[in-house]
């Protein structure tokens, strides 16, 4: 038998707290670190309006200090030019590594959300555009998603 | 309430007996499945081959992006990997989501490592521990400054 010598899983929920505000829940556990995210995002600014962390496991008895950290985040704008630098620059190396990790985990998820989330109740409703029309709209509503993978970009150029 | 979107996302290593690390990482949410499937040879950590399959996607285009796996063949996780995945993996002509896959499992070969290093210290009496922690540092100095607990006045990174 083969063993794992390294195992790390993510869990992300996104709901709807309101008709215009995200409630993220994240959750981190590996080998090393166990910690959990939950914060809101207000539409349609994609806000970070409030946010909480919390230690399961950690490594050094300075970790905890990585949790206030997070509280800056608070007003930043997910879908903002240099959200991940941001993030990164600050949660991480002023916070934790893992914090930040969780953090952008979660975002990604609120973006598809946003992005994805409407198609499913058209679908419901049995009144879906055509996913070409679809993604045009939603390239409209987040302008930060034009042209940023093959599919998105497919759609802006008509192919 | 009800979730509107759920991501489970596992990065997982084995260890294989000719000197290469086996990396994977799967992702299944609302939306969007695939797995990546790296092996890196060491002592260097050349990525000497990769697998990858998108399940689910939205979009036809979201397939496309499979191929683009083997532009990193040959590399080394190290510094610049980050970049030379995004360029190669993600962008407009690539697939942003896989260049993550594909980054979380270089990622997950690091954490294997910093996991031998951290349970070592860990496995030390309480009183040892912080210079177990200073040892690693010693090790690996790019950790000043890294995070919150090697910060500046912080009692790990004390006279060093």
């Amino acid at each position: 038998m083969t063993a794992l010598t390294f195992s790390r899983s993510k869990l992300v929920g996104i709901e709807y707290l309101a008709p215009d505000t995200f409630l993220a829940h994240g959750v981190l556990n590996d080998y090393m670190y166990g910690l959990e995210l939950d914060f809101e995002v207000k539409l349609p600014s994609f806000e970070i309006v409030k946010i909480e962390g919390e230690w399961k496991r950690y490594t050094t008895p300075e970790c905890p200090k990585a949790i206030p950290t997070l509280q800056r985040a608070v007003g930043w704008r997910i879908f903002e030019e240099g959200f991940r630098r941001k993030v990164n620059r600050i949660i991480w190396r002023e916070g934790c590594e893992h914090f930040a990790n969780l953090l952008l985990e979660c975002c990604d998820a609120i973006k598809w959300t946003a992005f994805y989330g409407e198609w499913e109740e058209f679908k419901e409703k049995q009144s879906a555009p055509n996913k070409k029309e679809y993604l045009r709209k939603k390239l409209e509503d987040i302008p930060s998603l034009q042209g940023s993978c093959l599919l998105c970009a497919s759609k802006i150029t008509g192919e | 309430m009800v979730l509107s979107y759920t991501r489970n996302k596992h990065i997982s290593t084995i260890d294989c007996e000719d000197d290469t690390i086996l990396s994977r990482c799967t992702v299944e949410d609302t939306f969007f499945a695939a797995t990546v499937e790296i092996v890196v040879k060491l002592p260097d950590m050349e990525i000497t081959s990769l697998k990858g399959t998108v399940d689910r996607a939205f979009g036809e285009e979201c397939h496309k992006a499979v191929p683009l796996l083997q532009k990193v063949k040959g590399l080394r996780i190290g510094p610049g990997i980050i970049k030379a995945i995004e360029e190669s993996v993600g962008g407009s002509e690539g697939c942003p989501r896989m260049a993550d896959l594909l980054w979380e499992c270089c990622n997950g070969i690091i954490l294997r490592f910093t996991a031998d290093s951290i349970a070592e210290t860990l496995s030390k009496e309480a009183g040892e521990q912080i210079e177990g922690h200073k040892e690693l540092v010693r090790k690996n100095p790019r950790l000043i400054g890294s995070c919150a607990a090697f910060a500046e006045g912080s009692p790990l990174i004390e006279g060093l």
